[in-house]
């Protein structure tokens, strides 16, 4: 359907406002704050709803701030002012890195952060960036504000934890700290991404990587983090980490669950993801060393 | 149960091609339609539907968006530029004439949501390069060209002026 | 026919003012300030909006239709089933009048359209349809080829279907019993006996996948009727005279009461042929008497046509010298649930399988098979693509064989200039060898590649459509301004600007002053069709012609007024001029009219007639043009990266170069899609990925770092000024050319496209592990 069936637009300005009104209407209103994922639901059919919440007049809820060592990127934030955070940029960069490589620009300019992370498409390069950065998630609601980290808060394909009460208000990010090397990859023909790898390697002053941080998605029903990659690879030197990064690429791609899908089939990822964890590695090796590489490869974005 | 039916009415006041433009949509509407049918401003044109080919690019205070998937109302107290707000009565925009000079319509079909995207990419970037631009177009699809001439002519449009006005 | 050459009469002697220069596009004012105007844009009084309720399955009978709900919304003037379109023919089709304006008793692909809603706006259609209750009763279903000739398969089609209007189609020849609905054969010399023959005998099958032409522009048209029952259809279609041959026989009335009107077409490519959308509007604004407007969406595309998908088994016999001697070709393609032309394109891709070479002794057999999928129809290279993909790889393997090189052994083979292609026919109207050379020389394929980069090279051949009509109105105003009346489409491939180029040449006016009509049957004479790249030969050479009729009476006028022989006066910047006088148009015909009024009209008519030729007719001209890919392969990924890509066209004359290589760019970057990334997926008759999240079409980064398109122009072709065609050709070599380097790089030998990152991987994978 190229046309929307009428529906009410409410715009609460604080999030009680918000609560009474999903207490209202339940599950004849929606959410909506860049609504680049919900329109499209709405024009499939996928989705009916007698309103849309406009969440964008919420003060504070577009907002990137730093909080007591952990960054909050606003639920309404836009993928570009993501991007373009000076914030991001400086505790953050890879995040900010990113964000400039979802969807397309008028995507980014348009959608929020939150809508993607509360859409839970598993193809998407947010939810598995992330993971490595330990993200938690607020929700709030009438009965009260809960954190839920970001593992536990996607279920499988768009489906989440969140309660139909409940509003997703932001993303609490640890940045790594000084001393980490970091890449992200991400690997697609198609128009959402096929496979997205994180890798953090945080280096201590005697050389060794403490820790290691890996998060495979796309390829699966969920992001997942790699646990035994980065038992691994803690407490190696970047050098060590580079001379076996085949054989750590390889059982990091074991451990992992895909699902075959229109992207390719749950071997060929399962493959994918070896050669991607593998080649993330290298590129994180030669930035640990002082050089990037600026490894092109096709189909391939490399922040 | 409300009766749906009964559209959701704003009141919306926006500038459209520089011009002042106050009307009532239903919250529903969205701003391709009401460009298109109510407007009149034929430009912008439906394609995929699903934001991915561009031919539906309008640039909202300067940034392209997909109308077609973006609500009327939220273009309320804004600047929106369409195509055919490019150019200064009959004398058009560098973009316009780098387009015609390369051979870089065709159909045309595809064309406004071109200009548009490649003017927002020449206020934030006056002189991109080739990459640059093909990495900026990837959220716009063209079937005819093959894309060669598009990237030439923006790319020379970017070396001559340093960016559009 | 005539020939065309440099100083043959019609062209005039001297060199060229306009022809053969890169002249802005006549559209592309319009295009670039966003005032040009498709069928979308239309707006009439009173318009009525259509929406259509589709087939949720592939095969299933018509058990109930409920329109009560839908009826009952606020807006909707009426919802409508098949039972309800009484007053006319419910079939069309260009081959078979096999296809339904709405489902009768059946439905035979999932999408297909069962209930039309019309309604006074979108909404209030879209809501109304949502309610209609259709109640199906499942069928089984036959959606690849292997299900739809498997002995005893389900049927899609039981009734024998009415031909439809074309005559090269009269003897279409099913086979009774089975989904075959056509078959084509073709022989030459001894036919399949020769491989006894042959020192080296290769055989091998190929699939070309099911891909959607995804023109930026859906479908869409308008229709009204009027108090006098008259139709006017405003339709985003490639032949308005075919569409309306359709509906004067749908509607049984007179073909001067149906007009078709086609404003500026947003991509066509084949997928706007014949009637699509044109049957339903016109029967449901006869219903409700109020225009009707339907736009399709960029989902209900990919269920309005798509290309044949096909199987091909092709076995070439060569001597030891590497001379091909014998061919024999199975070909199967799948023209889904309706015919559309699916028949021609059979018969037209069969037909040239061989490609540009010689080969003495061929069978060469197809069938046109029904299955339960969105139908297949026109689609830029109109099945040479299919044929070629295979042959030109089973080519590129008799090279290696051979210990030949690729090129040599396709130089070798060629066929030359003035040579049979088949008896009736017209002969090789090209110097094959010079494209070839000049496509070796561009990649630089003597010079050994980088150890990581891989070149192949393909040819292709295809007949043009004939026989055809193509007739064109040239009027002289009083000005010395001039319109061109002429149906050649315009869908972006330049048709306006040639037209305009070429009446401004004969008439030695500025192109600026030519101005061409939008087609319109009420107003342009008849063009069979704009497709196998004929407008600028055939509808070209009207218009050429017609400008011809105008020169003839400005110098007979002039000769009359100046006292000099015609044969001594020319036409030069607007005036008729002689040795030593001058007269300006507007004087000629003041001199003509006796008065400042008055136009001169000339007319052209290209009309070959029907031949001995295989197809019909003789083709009106060879389409031929050589493709050489360089690529790299990301072994551990399976990516292929076309790294240069050259094309090289054999097209007489660029009539405006500029707009030829453009519109060769877009071949290439077309067939780099189904070459690597467009596949239509179907399961268990659903069509899964029919939007652009999910079929993915060539985007910027997927230009080739170098891509030259480059022209041969020797002036040897039968259209104006020795113009042939041009636009299908370079789209042919591309997937063979990859495929060719994939393997000349990798060894590995890939048979089905898209060359998926998969498909590569998997098969360098099976590689490594060895036989």
């Amino acid at each position: 359907m190229t046309r929307l069936r009428p529906f009410a637009l409410d715009r609460p300005a604080s999030l009680e406002e918000v609560g009474a009104l999903l207490a209202e209407h339940g599950a004849d209103a929606a959410l909506y704050a860049g609504g680049t994922e919900l329109l499209l639901l709405l024009k499939a059919g996928l989705l009916r709803v007698q309103r849309l919440i406009d969440l964008k007049r919420v003060p504070g809820l577009a907002d990137i701030t730093a909080d007591d060592g952990t960054v909050v990127l606003g639920a309404t934030a836009r993928h570009r002012t993501v991007e373009r955070s000076a914030l991001l940029r400086e505790r953050c960069p890879l995040v900010a890195g990113v964000a400039r490589h979802v969807a397309n620009v008028r995507v980014r300019h348009v959608g929020t952060v939150g809508g993607n992370l509360a859409f839970a498409d598993p193809h998407s390069d947010l939810a598995t960036l992330f993971l490595a950065l330990d993200a938690e998630l607020t929700l709030w609601s009438r009965a009260g504000e809960r954190r839920v980290a970001l593992a536990d808060f996607v279920r499988g394909p768009y489906e989440t934890v969140r309660r139909d009460d409940e509003i997703l208000t932001g993303v609490r990010l640890r940045p790594w700290p000084a001393g980490t090397v970091s890449a992200y990859l991400k690997f697609g023909v198609h128009e959402r991404p096929s496979l997205g790898v994180a890798l953090a390697a945080t280096i201590g002053p005697d050389g060794a990587v403490a820790p290691a941080r890996l998060a495979v998605g796309c390829v699966g029903p969920r992001p997942q983090r790699c646990p035994e990659f980065e038992r691994e690879a803690a407490g190696r030197s970047v050098a060590e980490l580079a001379g076996r990064a085949a054989a750590l690429a390889e059982a990091a791609a074991d451990a992992v669950e895909t699902t075959g899908d229109l992207h390719g089939s749950a071997d060929y990822k399962r493959d994918m993801t070896r050669v991607f964890v593998r080649r993330a590695i290298e590129i994180v090796a030669a930035r640990a060393a002082g050089e990037d590489p600026h490894a092109r490869y096709p189909y391939t974005v490399v922040v | 149960m409300p009766d749906i039916r009964t559209p959701s009415s704003c009141s919306l006041a926006l500038t459209v091609n520089g011009r002042p433009v106050t009307l009532d949509v239903p919250a529903h509407a969205l701003l391709l339609d009401v460009l298109r049918d109510r407007l009149g401003l034929k430009g912008a044109k439906r394609s995929c539907d699903i934001q991915v080919c561009g031919a539906c690019t309008v640039l909202v205070d300067g940034a392209p968006v997909s109308a077609c998937t973006y609500l009327a109302v939220e273009a309320d107290g804004r600047a929106v530029l369409t195509v055919e707000g490019l150019a200064d009565g009959e004398r058009l925009d560098p973009l316009q004439e780098a387009f015609i000079e390369h051979g870089a319509v065709q159909c045309g079909f595809c064309t406004s949501g071109m200009l548009l995207s490649a003017k927002a990419l020449l206020d934030e970037d006056p002189s991109p390069t080739p990459e640059r631009v093909v990495q900026y177009l990837r959220g716009n699809l063209c079937r005819c060209t093959g894309y060669r001439k598009l990237v030439d002519a923006i790319v020379a449009c970017g070396a001559a002026r340093g960016g559009t006005a | 026919m005539r020939r065309g050459a440099r100083g043959d009469g019609v062209s005039g002697p001297g060199p060229l003012r306009v022809v053969g220069q890169s002249v802005r596009r006549v559209d592309a004012l319009e295009k670039v300030t966003g005032r040009a105007r498709y069928v979308t844009d239309l707006e009439l009084p009173g318009m009525l909006h259509v929406t259509l309720v589709r087939s949720p399955y592939a095969h299933a009978r018509l058990v109930r239709l409920d329109t009560q709900a839908a009826t009952g919304v606020p807006g909707v003037r009426a919802v409508v089933g098949s039972g309800d379109l009484t007053g006319c023919d419910p079939y069309f089709g260009p081959a078979f009048r096999d296809r339904p304006i709405l489902a009768i008793d059946v439905v035979r692909y999932e999408g297909e359209p069962v209930v039309a809603v019309v309604a006074d706006d979108e909404g209030a259609a879209a809501e109304a349809a949502a309610l209609v209750d259709v109640a199906y009763e499942e069928l089984p279903a036959v959606t690849t080829l292997e299900e739809a000739l498997a002995p005893g398969a389900p049927l899609v089609h039981t009734a024998e279907p009415l031909a439809g209007h074309f005559a090269d189609l009269s003897t279409l020849r099913a086979k009774p019993g089975t989904n075959i609905c056509h078959q084509f054969d073709f022989e030459r010399g001894r036919g399949a006996a020769a491989f006894a023959d042959a020192h080296l005998i290769l055989e091998d099958t190929y699939t070309f996948p099911r891909v959607q032409h995804y023109s930026m522009e859906p479908h869409a048209a308008v229709a009204a009727w009027n108090e006098a029952g008259e139709l006017t259809v405003w339709a985003s279609t490639q032949n308005p005279y075919s569409v309306r041959v359709e509906l004067a026989k749908m509607f049984d009335v007179p073909l001067g009461r149906i007009r078709i009107v086609v404003p500026l077409l947003g991509g066509g490519f084949g997928g706007k042929t014949y009637a699509k959308l044109e049957p339903i509007v016109g029967a449901l604004a006869r219903m409700t008497g109020r225009p009707v407007r339907l736009a399709l969406s960029a989902e209900e595309a990919f269920r309005t046509v798509r290309r044949c998908d096909a199987r091909v088994r092709a076995r070439l016999g060569f001597t030891r010298e590497g001379l091909l001697l014998a061919a024999e070709c199975d070909a199967d393609f799948d023209v889904g649930a309706y015919a559309d032309i699916g028949p021609r394109i059979i018969q037209k891709g069969t037909y040239t399988a061989t490609g540009p070479y010689r080969v003495p002794h061929v069978r060469l057999h197809s069938n046109a098979v029904y299955t339960n999928t969105t139908p297949g129809g026109a689609f830029r290279g109109f099945g040479v693509p299919q044929l070629a993909w295979a042959i030109e790889s089973v080519l590129d393997e008799a090279a290696r064989r051979l210990d030949h090189d690729p090129v040599e052994l396709r130089r070798q083979n060629l066929l030359a200039h003035g040579e049979e292609f088949a008896p009736g026919d017209a002969p090789i109207d090209g110097k094959f060898e010079e494209s070839l050379n000049r496509a070796a020389h561009a990649i630089r394929w003597t010079q050994g590649a980088a150890a990581d980069r891989g070149r192949g090279v393909a040819m292709m051949l295809k007949a043009s459509i004939g026989p055809t009509v193509s007739e064109a109105i040239v009027r002289l105003h009083a000005d010395a301004s001039a319109t061109v009346l002429a149906s050649a489409v315009e869908m972006g491939q330049g048709a306006r600007t040639v037209m305009a180029q070429i009446a401004a040449e004969v008439l030695a006016i500025p192109v600026g002053r030519v101005f061409v009509a939008t087609p319109d049957t009420a107003v342009t004479p008849y063009d069979q069709t704009t497709s196998s790249s004929r407008s600028t030969t055939m509808t070209g050479r009207a218009v050429q012609e017609a400008a011809a009729d105008v020169r003839d009476q400005l110098l007979h006028v002039a000769s009359g007024r100046l006292g000099v022989p015609a044969a001594r006066l020319r036409l030069e910047d607007g005036a008729v001029v002689g040795a030593s006088e001058r007269l300006a148009y507007p004087d000629v015909l003041e001199e003509r009219f006796g008065m400042g009024g008055g136009e001169l009209i000339g007319r052209g008519v290209v009309a070959p007639g029907r031949s001995a030729a295989p197809l019909g007719g003789s083709t009106p001209f060879w389409e031929m043009a050589v493709g050489a890919a360089e690529i790299v392969v990301d072994e551990e990924t399976g990516a292929i990266t076309v790294e240069k890509y050259v094309s090289v066209a054999d097209v007489g004359r660029c009539i405006n170069p500029l707009q030829c290589e453009a519109q060769d760019e877009g071949a290439v970057l077309q067939g780099l899609g189904h070459t690597l990334l467009e596949e239509m997926l179907y399961e268990r008759g659903q069509l899964l990925n029919a939007n652009l999240v999910d079929y993915r079409v060539p985007r910027a980064e997927d230009l080739p770092r170098v891509l030259e398109c480059r022209f041969v122009e020797n002036a040897d072709g039968a259209g104006p000024f020795g113009a042939k065609g041009a636009g299908e050709g370079s789209l042919v070599p591309v997937a063979p050319a990859v495929g060719n380097a994939l393997s000349r790089l990798t060894g590995v030998r890939l048979r089905e496209l898209p060359l998926t990152p998969e498909r590569v991987w998997r098969a360098l994978r099976a590689r490594r592990a060895g036989p």
